[in-house]
């Protein structure tokens, strides 16, 4: 009888000390049920590494050599990026962030939005389609949308605004034909009046000075970003977040992360859709 | 379209700079006094001032930009001005006080002695900051701990942390503590764990 396990299978206490290593350094939950999954990509990694041995293999990992803990977890996430993703976080801002946070600007005082990092644009972009698509108040205020990050050629693709099928398979058909034109090469392009209703900047979240002049913010989507940072630049990153947002505004991070588990600055505000974090201050809604 | 177009947002108001982030480190105004100790973050020289102010500091934002401030500034100087706040009495000061010294690789220096201190809630403490440190290092120092420790809760924090740094070498530290404790059995439990990954093979 043969094992059907992959060659490098840890066992079950190795399996349940990977998790729990994971789990306290990134937030990323594994349970028994995912064994398999986990095991195909660890003995992924354990081959890229040339480990030997699951011990081989966790000393490297807990040193972070070779920054092994971002390929690892790189190798465990859905890395791939397409219009409206965690859908829920975009309804939470329609139906219950934005409405309280408009009701509180002075007039013409606009409502400031970044996207950090924005990668190739599908976010910042997925974030005012779903406004102007789902928002009945997007025509009473004026709202900006800052896509930021530290790649400059991935930004000069967020303002080319050209994207393949797959990127789009979850906006309705109506959508695409609204905010997209299709190429003569079969990508789909973001129209032009919505590609100029975007701002891009460079920025690293890890520079205060880099953060600081965008100003600040009312919402703040960083996306599974702070997992990726070792424990000194994730500390500093946040009190970045912190002072880019306005009080009483609020940060939106990747299904998988936690502020809680990162920094005790942050208020939890648990809504119908999304588990949010908000700095405190301001009016409170969540 | 209701979006602002590019190049049609004004610039952005910049908050001014700390005139003199020393002394608006005491200044009545938290975001001054945040802001100043950010800003003193990039001096090297301010750890022992941010340490004086992390005593009497009562804000939560203006309390985590000082940790924060002294991680950045990092050294012996910066562990030296966090270790008096790791016996707060405010819990909260306590926790961003354990975070940073587990962010300052000069910390295991100060290890054997925390782990040694009379008093049993720092050597709890002072178990979860070896987590982070180098994991050889940490097992030793816990392994000795484990063999003197008259009281089951630091005990039970030193098996907790070596199930993650530990080694097969931590075995027989593990197995007379088992036998100390042989009445408590939820560290029997926490113990017999560690055993069996351990015992698996573990790094």
């Amino acid at each position: 009888m043969t094992d059907a396990r992959p060659v490098s299978a840890a066992t079950e206490e190795e399996f349940e000390r990977l998790c729990e290593f994971l789990y306290r350094r990134t937030g990323l939950a594994f349970t028994t049920a995912k064994r398999y999954y986990v095991d195909r990509r660890m003995a992924d990694r354990m081959a890229a590494t040339g480990s030997r041995s699951f011990a081989a293999y966790f000393a490297a990992l807990r040193a972070d050599v070779g920054g092994e803990v971002e390929q690892l977890v790189n190798s465990l996430t859905v890395n791939e990026t397409y219009f409206y993703r965690e859908e829920h976080q975009l309804r939470c801002l329609s139906s219950s962030l934005l409405g309280p946070l408009a009701a509180g600007k002075r007039l013409g005082e606009p409502i400031r939005i970044w996207s950090m990092p924005c990668s190739t644009g599908e976010e910042p972009y997925s974030i005012a389609i779903w406004l102007l698509e789902n928002w009945p108040e997007v025509d009473r205020h004026e709202i900006e949308i800052l896509g930021s990050d530290i790649d400059s050629s991935a930004l000069a693709a967020a303002a080319e605004g050209r994207y393949g099928t797959r990127a789009l398979s979850r906006l309705p058909p109506a959508v695409v034909a609204r905010y997209f034109e299709c190429t003569a090469d079969g990508e789909w392009r973001i129209v032009e009046g919505l590609r100029e209703s975007i701002q891009l900047g460079q920025a690293n979240l890890v520079n205060s000075e880099d953060v600081a002049r965008h100003g600040r913010f009312d919402v703040i989507f960083c996306r599974n970003l702070l997992i990726y940072f070792d424990d000194a630049s994730r500390r500093l990153a946040v009190e970045n977040l912190y002072d880019a947002l306005r009080p009483g505004g609020y940060i939106c991070l990747g299904h998988a992360e936690s502020m809680s588990r990162i920094s005790a600055l942050f208020e939890v505000c648990r809504f119908d859709d999304a588990i949010v974090y908000r700095r405190p201050g301001g009016k409170s809604h969540g | 379209m209701p979006l602002i177009r590019r190049g049609a947002t004004p610039p952005h108001p910049q908050l001014d700079g700390p005139s003199d982030p020393l002394a608006d480190l005491g200044a009545p105004d938290p975001d001054l006094r945040r802001r100043a100790a950010r800003e003193l973050g990039a001096r090297p020289d301010s750890a022992s001032v941010l340490g004086r102010a992390l005593a009497l500091e009562g804000e939560a934002d203006v309390r985590s930009a000082i940790v924060g401030a002294l991680v950045r500034i990092g050294g012996e100087d910066a562990v030296a001005a966090l270790l008096p706040h790791l016996g707060s009495d405010d819990a909260a000061r306590r926790g961003a006080v354990l975070s940073a010294l587990q962010d300052l690789p000069e910390t295991l220096a100060h290890l054997p002695g925390l782990l040694a201190d009379p008093d049993p809630d720092i050597r709890v403490l002072a178990a979860e900051i070896a987590r982070a440190m180098p994991p050889t290092a940490a097992a030793e120092l816990l392994c000795a701990m484990i063999l003197r420790e008259p009281l089951p809760n630091p005990c039970a924090a030193a098996v907790d942390v070596l199930a993650e740094v530990g080694s097969p070498d931590c075995l027989p530290a593990l197995h007379a503590c088992e036998e100390r404790f042989a009445a408590e059995p939820f560290l029997r439990f926490a113990i017999r764990t560690t055993i069996a990954r351990l015992s698996a093979g573990g790094a």
